[in-house]
């Protein structure tokens, strides 16, 4: 570890010299973060539809935005679509992370191959992966439904129309997507682990199961929070699968916060509400990660 | 101690097939897709029927070519990626270097704005960054896409991690032998966070190669194009539906570089994560 | 006291930050699009019939939506049109889909830019365009032709009743199709059915060519259900859209047509249950023969004859009453779009005049499936011997006679969305088909009232 930077005592380097370095960062961010959120917080009180020449121009509404969509069903259900997507492929990731980097942490022979098979998806645009999985969704004989059919499973296979079934497959692609990334910080963790903490739990005859669950895992707890930050922007911030396997249908089912702003702002038209849904989805970025944050502090960095 | 033994081999035998079902499992996708781009366009897919056709053919991949100019979209790619890899390999070693090594008022605060960027990721700014774009007069150009991506808060933060992690006696014995400060990050702070470096780099060509919303956002034409809105167009053939091996073929060609990049230098994309100290 | 060597880096380094701006500056000159770039040769006054034509560029966008080569086979028409106007350069943008073309238009209008001379674009997206402002009537040059009005009524009337809005014409068809029903004609002679000619009928045959877990009896995809769906409203009497403000959704006969979709798979087994999803794959289903019949575009069509080993039937879905049928139209026609100059615009129309010529409509369509737009065209040789070939290309034709107009009305997007929302909560049995068509006439009507 290594203690903070003494004062700087150089009587060569001047005075300005960190404000350029940090300079070119600091505008980029100014002008591609801040100044849009601004803009954004501004927009969200005026109605401006671009498809239409009377509205055309922005008029002042206040907080107008804001009541529609809090009361719009269509709204409310993206909110909880969202949330589900959210929660259900986190957890999910983060656990099939961990599992996929435990198996290949071995030294077997071979073990390369199972890392390229969990890791490859990672490489792959989400477009052209989302496109392979509308295939394997088919029903009647889409890959992923005949699998499931060897398993015994006698359910709806119609994944991409059925309301119930929509979101699921998006999240499925997701989380097939991401453990693999995930894996490799769980990986890069477990190999800076110090080696005598296995050791003598096995000399005291630990199970695997019990290394893994009282001992590994409590050691990666940073990790996990680390892996779970990327995992949370990630859920918020990829729809790129959405827009190839489902278009947000049927009905709205499969439609997520930024899925649904795109459509707002690109497909209806509407300026105004785009600019209130932006303010909503910042608000929820950064209070996941202002509470991560705080999290990882407490941990101790 | 037989048991023992016993119960050690069995847990390996049974770990070993699940990695292997499991990798097999994540791999199919892949797999299918290949395997199907070479299947005769003539023989649709159907029950019990999704794999090879009765012969092999390369006529998809030609016809996928002739339908959309892969060439143009890869070296748009090509120029996007690496005209953010340059920029960002500069921007986050200098920034980096004056956030973990020098002292200056409003450090923290800086560097907190600057933390804001992974806070608020770009996309939930698609639409006023869509307006700065078309108001600088970049609409339908590489640099659009690029230039948000100059700067990056993630980049910052580990090359400021890193260079912390220099030992400060190296740095002291710098400083005290009278190097100036660029020499001091070339020499003392830059060797060892060159695994930093490349793991950042990897992973950004990796997700600005396959990034797809805000280049559909700002860009229109070939001019600009990247490989993955080319292959969107392919599943929107709006008129006529799928055709499954031309799809694949589609979907092979824009991953194809980047995965064969990925099995060649597998091991060192692997270790720089490992050692990037990406705790 | 600085080096040398650190005046440099400090140099290097504010350049970096000036060059970003630099490059952006730079970028601004060179994008802007070429036909401001050759607006300054453009005279103000002088008449076009007298003096030397000066050169004219105009863009023109094309949305791609057939796996033909249309950028090959639309510079071919481009080569032919210049050397026949050798003072007028086209440039084409093949960009993506429709909804590509319409969104950059959008956009560049909005951001201040200049928008391309002509676009194709879905003709049913008219009071959009109209409403805001994006578009110019047609009616001066069609008046200034020397047989405008022969020129018009060549064209299909089916394909021109999205191109006239408050007694003008915005929009002349370009490429369009219709919903066509397909069945496998050799299946339904070995089963002595007879192509039906009612709702009864198709979902007879339909129930009685279905074999559980290896055919369907008919495939109706509905994950964009509106376009297939409005034949069945036609062709139960009422259309779902009657004027540019007005959408029918809770009529009684709507509410039946959306009754007969769900029936074909919850009364009748012969199809799969709810939305379905497979609008690209249903076209291989069929020539499978995993489907005995399939409604899909007209555009589908070679595509299927290159796969299906069994003579394929088209003909339009039947209606609700025997010996009825109906179908609809879609696809694009060329709009021209306000901003540019009367030498533009003169140019755009010369183009527009050249490629919709007879011999040139029937290539098109022989290349790339669609319907050929005029009546004449289907006189050419091309088209005639193509026709002797491919006899289901001159039925697809036939069909235009029962065709209703495509959904469009103000606001089309919202109301578009609505009702896809409403119809597939009626295909998954979420509501009654009273229900949601009841909701999706209130929140239409809501999205419309601003419009009126």
């Amino acid at each position: 570890m290594s203690a903070a930077a003494p004062p700087l005592s150089h009587r060569k380097a001047p005075k300005w010299l960190p404000y350029l370095l940090v300079s070119p960062t600091l505008v980029i961010v100014l002008v591609f973060t801040a100044w849009p959120t601004v803009q954004a917080v501004y927009m969200s009180f005026f109605r401006q539809y671009l498809n239409f020449a009377k509205f055309r121009t922005p008029t002042f509404i206040g907080l107008h935005n804001y009541r529609e969509l809090f009361t719009s069903p269509d709204f409310l259900q993206v909110l909880k679509n969202t949330a589900i997507y959210v929660a259900g492929t986190v957890p999910a990731s983060i656990v099939l992370a961990f599992l996929f980097a435990l198996l290949v942490n071995r030294a077997v022979k071979g073990i390369g191959l199972a890392r390229l098979g969990f890791f490859y998806p990672t490489i792959l645009p989400m477009v052209s992966a989302a496109t392979i999985w509308m295939f394997f969704f088919t029903p009647d004989y889409g890959l992923f439904n005949s699998l499931l059919e060897t398993l015994g499973y006698h359910g709806p296979e119609n994944w991409l129309g059925n309301p119930h079934l929509a979101l699921l497959a998006v999240m499925i692609v997701a989380i097939w997507k991401n453990a693999g990334y995930l894996m490799i910080f769980y990986l890069a963790g477990l190999q800076n682990l110090p080696e005598d903490v296995f050791e003598a739990a096995s000399l005291d005859g630990a199970s695997w199961w019990t290394q893994l669950w009282k001992i590994a895992f409590p050691l990666l707890r940073r990790t996990t929070l680390f892996v779970s930050t990327i995992a949370i922007i990630d859920a918020f911030q990829v729809v790129d699968h959405i827009f190839v396997m489902t278009q947000g249908g049927p009905s709205g089912a499969s439609t997520v916060l930024l899925y649904y702003l795109w459509q707002v702002r690109f497909e209806d038209q509407n300026v105004g509400l785009a600019s209130a849904l932006t303010v909503v989805l910042i608000v929820i970025m950064l209070a996941i990660t202002i509470t991560n944050f705080v999290l990882s502090e407490r941990e101790g960095a | 101690m037989n048991s023992a033994k016993l119960r050690k081999r069995l847990t390996a035998v049974s770990l070993n097939a699940l990695t292997a079902v499991l990798a097999a499992g994540w791999a199919t996708i892949i797999v299918w897709a290949v395997v199907v781009s070479f299947r005769p366009s003539s023989e649709p897919l159907g029950r019990g029927d999704v794999w090879f056709g009765h012969a092999l053919t390369f006529a998809n991949y030609l016809k996928a070519w002739s339908l959309a100019p892969f060439g143009i979209y890869y070296r748009n790619t090509i120029i996007i990626v690496g005209m953010i890899l340059i920029a960002q390999l500069m921007t986050i070693t200098l920034a980096g270097f004056a956030f973990a090594h020098q002292e200056f008022w409003g450090k923290k605060a800086i560097f907190f704005f600057i933390l804001l960027q992974l806070m608020i990721p770009a996309a939930a700014l698609l639409v006023p960054n869509f307006s700065t774009i078309r108001k600088l007069g970049l609409f339908d150009t590489t640099l659009a896409v690029a230039l948000p991506y100059f700067g990056s808060a993630f980049g910052t933060f580990l090359m400021r991690q890193a260079f912390l992690e220099v030992p400060r006696d190296l740095v002291d014995a710098g400083i005290m032998d009278g190097c100036s400060w660029w020499q001091l990050l070339w020499h003392i702070y830059l060797p060892p966070s060159v695994p930093t470096l490349v793991a950042f780099a990897l992973s950004s060509i990796s997700w600005h190669w396959n990034e797809f919303l805000w280049p559909l956002v700002v860009t229109l034409t070939e001019r600009s194009r990247p490989l993955t809105i080319g292959l969107v167009r392919f599943t929107q053939l709006g008129e006529i539906g799928a055709r499954w091996p031309l799809l694949a073929a589609a979907t092979i060609t824009v991953i194809a570089p980047l995965f064969l990049l990925f099995l060649i230098f597998q091991k060192q994309f692997i270790r720089s994560f490992l050692h990037s100290g990406l705790k | 006291m600085m080096s040398l060597k650190q005046r440099v880096f400090s140099l290097a380094v504010l350049l970096l930050v000036l060059g970003l701006a630099l490059a952006a500056c730079g970028s601004k000159a060179t994008s802007t699009p070429a036909p401001a770039a050759t607006q300054a040769p453009a005279a103000t006054e002088a008449p076009a019939a007298t003096a030397a034509p000066k050169p004219v560029t105009i863009e023109v966008y094309y949305p791609v939506a057939v796996d033909a080569p249309i950028a090959k086979i639309l510079n071919g028409y481009i080569a032919d049109f210049e050397k026949a106007n050798p003072n007028i350069t086209v440039k084409p943008v093949f960009s993506g889909g429709y909804g590509d073309v319409k969104t950059t238009i959008q956009t560049t209008i909005e951001g201040g830019g200049k928008p391309p001379v002509l676009a194709v674009m879905l003709a049913a997206d008219l009071y959009d365009l109209v409403n805001a402002g994006y578009v110019v009537p047609l009616d001066d040059f069609i008046k200034a032709m020397p047989n405008g009005s022969a020129y018009i009524n060549d064209f299909f009337p089916a394909f021109m009743a999205n191109s006239r809005y408050d007694g003008k014409i915005w929009s002349i068809p370009f490429q369009r199709s219709v919903v066509a029903l397909y069945y496998n004609a050799d299946l339904f002679q070995q089963e002595g059915i007879q192509p039906p000619n009612s709702w009864q009928a198709l979902a007879e045959a339909a129930q009685k060519l279905t074999i559980p877990n290896k055919r369907w009896g008919i495939e109706w995809p509905s994950g964009w259900p509106y376009w297939l769906f409005q034949p069945l409203a036609i062709g139960s009497g009422q259309n779902i859209v009657k004027s540019p403000t007005e959408v029918v959704f809770n009529d009684p006969k709507v509410i039946a047509a959306v009754q007969y979709y769900i029936d074909l798979s919850h009364k009748y087994q012969a199809m799969p249950e709810g939305v379905q999803k497979n609008w690209g794959n249903a076209p291989a289903d069929f020539a499978k023969g995993a489907a005995a019949m399939i409604v899909h575009s007209s555009g589908s069509l070679s595509g299927i004859l290159s796969q299906a080993k069994f003579k394929v039937g088209v003909m339009a879905v039947p209606g609700k009453a025997p010996g009825t049928y109906a179908t609809v139209t879609g696809g694009g026609n060329f709009y021209m779009l306000k901003g540019a100059t009367p030498e533009q615009q003169q140019a755009a129309w010369k183009f527009i005049e050249f490629i919709t010529q007879p011999k040139y409509a029937a290539d098109f369509s022989i290349q790339t499936g669609y319907i050929a737009t005029r009546k004449s065209a289907y006189d050419t040789d091309a088209m005639k011997a193509y026709i002797a070939k491919v006899p289901q290309a001159g039925q697809l034709k036939d069909m235009l006679q029962y065709a209703g107009a495509e959904l469009s009305c103000m606001n089309l997007g919202k109301v578009r969305n609505i009702f896809h929302k409403y119809l597939q909560a009626a295909y998954n049995g979420q509501m009654t088909p009273e229900e949601a068509m009841q909701k999706a006439q209130q929140e239409a009507d809501k999205a419309l009232e601003m419009f009126k």
